[in-house]
């Protein structure tokens, strides 16, 4: 790449924190050798969990330390760093020095996901590496099943297809918790990410049901001064978001027990293990569940799908007013604290370059560039995931990441108290949401962010 | 003492032990389990072996680098924090310092702080304040030697300083009166009477460090990750790689095994813990 | 006696160590519990709000709630704990075969790391696919849920911290058994008296010290409990296990709240130094007595 550059980054060690997750791996064990083959510059990437990736990429970032050339971007978190003018912004700095562009790297050809880490003016502050969508998984082996489909038109009067409705899916659902009660086996008929006292089971309402609803953006409205209740004008505690949880309530109580200690990844195995003959799943999940066989106990029986929709919200995804589902992801920004910017520039852009994602996307199952689809291999697999990737790049767009807001943990952690007792049932949905609303506003009033 | 019917108190024992190893069993059982089985009805027994998690383990250097690190850091922290307490300990118990008792109540309080808010002054701290040029203290083991001092030195005061107490004075008087020095005194009478309960001291202090999570995922980065900051790399948003996790936890029991069946028989008689006979 | 200038140098080192690493940290959360602080708010600067934050706090909900908890929690674990503890040291009062053995055994649990201790427990109690539901579903029809119930995951974090200290009193009532002198309890059996009345009026006056100082260093340690059941439970159902060591992990990790919860650290800290102090009171007061 930059055979010229040796010298002048001789010694040099860049150093990054990430979740280890499959696609940060890649980046540690085959991206970092090969970038330092070719540059000379060492990379270093630290993996932690979750809580404490953010953790310690805020505390480095705020004191100033210079600790870390990269920070992981959860999609979620970078509104909140771009508030603070935590990150470089990547195209400004292309823009200074041409000399550092690398040939290849072009930031036309990301996909959408990309825009999600734009600032204000446009420029690009994180190179995104990891993009999912939360689809609507389906058991091929039963929606296809003769004696099922016999059951299930008898019960109900129609043909067993993926849901279209919410409707839809709790009656499939239904169906299945029953077939699995009477004949004994370990099947129910949805999964639910329920857990009583980890955000996971907030983000599954919020990002994932709420919306289907039509509820966008968690119900808050930037732009009537945050406001969260119906009274104010927000929708946080709206009909359809009361009416969303209710369902989800119901859907819950018709999935496995374990679904109430359930995140994301007890979401996905269970639907790995065969327990669960729908539901909505992390999209980075489903490759594995659809290929692995060392994790994964219904390979080549996994169908996907569009989410159970309500009338209207189709329309509002295609006219970009809403959206179906969330698009999760993310990407690895420069904090303007590191002490390497030139040789992260480079890095950033290494990360993007069409030769080294096609393996990439086999091995995270993830897409960031728009030429990605078209590789021999992605289509191969395509296939084999029902159709994932096909859906990811068509029908991407319909999908939406968390809204752009600087206060999104603190809202969460704030709210999801009250949050879990509507959960465990010691609170009505209706009177929880109303709770929830009142104290969002609270929250944001003290953040500063409401104003009275 | 009684000995009427041994086989009675076996029994007991056993199903005693059985309760204590149970969820210690079921952490190999994980280990060695694809994690999609651990989402089934769950067998007693153990039909089938799957190793992969371990092969997976071994072969990653990383954790053999946090092995040794956090060898070296509970060691480090155990000889130091003993050694400390011991000083103190002498000093609290041969001298008439004022407001000694206050003195020592203090130094009890520092393990009692609720350790998420102080990770904040301590990175800052350590990043900006404790440096000599470019060397911070920061992802240094030395770091975090001395951090771990305020949650063992305090244990390691009060664990020695019965022991120390109960060790006649009228011992040190006389090798004072025969002429000998302080330091004498400290490492050839006193430490040799007091070695139980040093024992005990170091092997819990080592735990309590080797076993700390909080601190140490905060206050390294790259070079002195320990095991138990290992384990966190397996919990994500993606997955919680429950399988792998179990297989390090089933590595960080070994060493804390060996060392804590090496003390064993001092452990009686070291923890006294302030019941010292009239 | 030596001379005291002798003493102070050998306690320096310690108290060194404890000011740099201890008390300047300790200070800086203090002057922080007087500001308002979070990093992402519309204002990210530290800016004195004088005592808005003890203010808030008394009214805190989640905070009294948590305080209830936390209270509960302490009390029934470590009161478990001395029951059991002391039960336990008395059975290895007596000669068996294999008693160094069994007593190893017993000790195990104490080498685990918290944060491995809940995950076992997690992957053990988890409704269904745990074998502890499955055992107690199968033999005695009970549905153990500690992701719906309040009073299930309660009792699972109390089982679980009593199965992982309980060792560490056994073996201080060990300790202090041993060291139990023979006269008084055999003229008390030549008075007559029964077992009972040996363990009222002579067994329990004489291991006092050994019980309050292991009652002072379980209860410092299990107010701080944060690792095991953030991973067991992650402070729910609800907010039946959220803990004061969680609840500041929350208020201080993700909602990066740093003022207040610098303001609950400080309280939580005080009431537990006032708890221990009066314990440390009642566990010195005879030995000043006797000096």
């Amino acid at each position: 790449m930059v055979a010229g550059g040796r010298a002048q980054f001789d010694g040099v060690t860049l150093r990054g924190v990430t979740e280890s997750t499959p696609p940060s791996n890649f980046v540690s064990d085959v991206l970092a050798p090969k970038f330092e083959e070719l540059t000379g510059i060492r990379v270093e990437i630290e993996t932690t969990s979750w809580d404490q990736m953010y953790d310690k990429a805020i505390k480095d970032m705020e004191a100033g330390t210079g600790i870390y050339d990269m920070v992981y971007l959860e999609q979620d978190i970078v509104y909140a760093y771009l508030a603070r003018d935590f990150l470089v912004d990547v195209t400004a700095a292309l823009q200074e020095h041409p000399d550092l562009q690398a040939p290849g790297y072009d930031e036309a050809n990301f996909t959408t996901f990309a825009d999600n880490f734009r600032g204000e003016n446009g420029g690009l502050y994180g190179t995104p590496m990891e993009a999912f969508i939360k689809v609507y998984l389906y058991r091929t082996d039963l929606f296809e099943d003769e004696e099922i489909r016999a059951a299930f038109q008898e019960q109900t009067g129609r043909e067993l297809e993926p849901a279209k409705t919410h409707e839809e899916y709790a009656e499939i659902a239904e169906f299945f918790t029953r077939w699995g009660q009477e004949h004994d086996l370990d099947l129910w008929g949805t999964t639910a990410q329920a857990h009583t006292g980890h955000p996971a089971s907030w983000y599954e309402y919020f990002e994932s049901v709420a919306p289907t609803y039509g509820v966008y953006d968690w119900g808050i409205k930037p732009d009537q001064n945050y406001a969260a209740s119906v009274e104010n004008g927000g929708e946080m505690n709206s009909d359809e978001a009361k009416a969303a949880m209710t369902w989800w309530l119901s859907m819950r109580d018709l999935a496995p027990p374990e679904s109430v200690q359930s995140t994301w990844t007890e979401v996905a195995t269970t639907f790995a293990a065969g327990r669960a003959a729908q539901g909505l799943v992390y999209g980075e999940n489903a490759a594995w569940i659809a290929t692995d066989d060392s994790q994964s106990r219904v390979v080549g029986e996994v169908g996907v799908a569009m989410p159970p929709l309500e009338d209207g919200v189709m329309e509002d995804a295609e006219s970009g007013e809403g959206y179906i589902g969330y698009y999760d992801g993310g990407a690895f920004g420069m904090p303007v604290t590191s002490n390497n910017q030139d040789a992260a520039l480079l890095f950033m852009q290494f990360m993007a370059l069409p030769e080294v994602q096609e393996d990439w996307a086999i091995a995270g199952s993830r897409i960031t560039l728009n030429s990605t689809y078209d590789a021999p291999r992605v289509q191969e697999v395509d296939a084999e995931l029902g159709g994932y990737y096909t859906m990811l790049r068509d029908d991407g767009r319909l999908f939406k990441g968390a809204p752009e807001y600087p206060f999104h943990r603190q809202l969460i952690e704030a709210t999801a108290p009250i949050f879990y007792q509507i959960l465990t049932g010691d609170l009505e949905p209706g009177e929880g949401l109303d709770q929830m609303a009142a104290k969002s506003e609270e929250e944001l009033t003290s953040l500063g962010y409401r104003t009275n | 003492m009684q000995r009427q019917r041994p086989w009675l108190s076996i029994l007991f024992w056993v199903l005693i032990s059985f309760l204590t190893l149970f969820p210690i069993y079921w952490l190999f059982v994980i280990s060695v389990k694809p994690a999609v089985d651990l989402f089934s009805t769950p067998d007693l027994i153990l039909k089938s072996f799957y190793w992969d998690n371990y092969t997976e383990v071994l072969s990653d250097r990383t954790l053999r680098g946090y092995m040794m690190n956090s060898l070296i850091v509970s060691t480090g922290n155990a000889v130091l924090v003993t050694t400390l307490g011991f000083l103190a300990c002498y000093a609290l118990t041969r001298y008439d310092l004022g407001g000694k008792e206050s003195i020592f109540f203090w130094m009890i309080t520092n393990r009692m702080a609720p350790p998420a808010v102080f990770l904040l002054p301590l990175f800052l701290l350590m990043t900006q304040y404790y440096r000599i040029g470019d060397f911070t203290l920061l992802d240094t083991k030395i770091g975090l030697i001395l951090v771990y001092c305020t949650l063992n030195l305090p244990f390691a005061i009060w664990t020695l300083r019965p022991t120390v107490e109960g060790i006649p004075k009228e011992l040190d008087e006389a090798a004072y009166v025969d002429g000998a020095s302080a330091w004498k005194v400290i490492t050839e009478i006193v430490f040799p009477l007091a070695r139980p309960g040093v024992a005990v001291t170091l092997i819990l202090t080592w735990v309590f460090a080797w076993n700390e999570y909080l601190l140490a995922a905060t206050l390294t980065n790259f070079n002195a990750r320990t095991l138990t900051t290992g384990l966190s790399e397996y919990v994500t948003t993606t997955g919680t790689e429950w399988g792998i996790m179990a297989t390090i936890s089933v590595f960080t029991l070994i060493p804390a095994l060996i060392v804590f069946s090496l003390v064993q028989r001092h452990i009686v008689t070291g923890l006294t813990f302030g019941a010292v006979k009239g | 006696m030596q001379s005291n200038k002798l003493g102070w140098f050998l306690l320096a080192p310690t108290l060194v160590v404890l000011f740099f690493f201890g008390v300047i940290p300790f200070f800086y959360v203090v002057w922080l519990a007087f500001h308002q602080w979070n990093p992402f708010a519309v204002n990210p600067e530290i800016v004195f709000n004088g005592a808005a934050n003890f203010r808030q706090l008394v009214f805190d909900q989640g905070f009294l709630a948590s305080l209830g908890v936390t209270i509960a929690f302490v009390f029934f674990a470590v009161t478990t704990e001395l029951i059991i503890g002391y039960a336990l040291a008395q059975a290895f009062m007596r000669d068996f075969p294999g008693k160094a053995f069994f007593r190893t055994i017993h000790t195990l649990p104490l080498i685990m790391a918290p944060i491995i201790v809940g995950s076992i427990w997690k992957l053990m109690t988890t409704p269904s696919i745990g074998i502890i539901p499955q055992f107690l579903d199968n033999w005695f029809g009970y549905d153990l849920n500690i992701g719906q119930s309040a009073l299930a995951a309660f009792t699972v974090t109390v089982i679980m911290d009593v199965w992982h200290w309980t060792p560490l009193v056994t073996l201080t009532m060990i300790a202090a058994l041993v060291s139990l002198p023979p006269d008084p309890f055999e003229q008390a059996q030549i008075d007559g008296a029964n077992k009972r009345q040996i363990f009222w009026h002579i067994t329990l006056p004489m291991i006092r010290p050994a019980i309050l100082a292991t009652v002072f260093i379980r209860l410092m340690d299990a107010l701080r409990t944060v690792d095991e059941v953030l991973m067991l439970t992650g402070g729910g159902p609800g907010s039946a296990t959220r803990y004061l060591g969680v609840h500041i992990f929350k208020e201080v990790f993700p909602k990066t709240n740093y003022g207040y919860g610098s303001a609950v650290s400080v309280i939580v800290l005080y009431l537990t130094i006032v708890v221990c102090w009066l314990l440390f009171v009642a566990l010195i007061a005879p030995r000043n007595k006797k000096g």
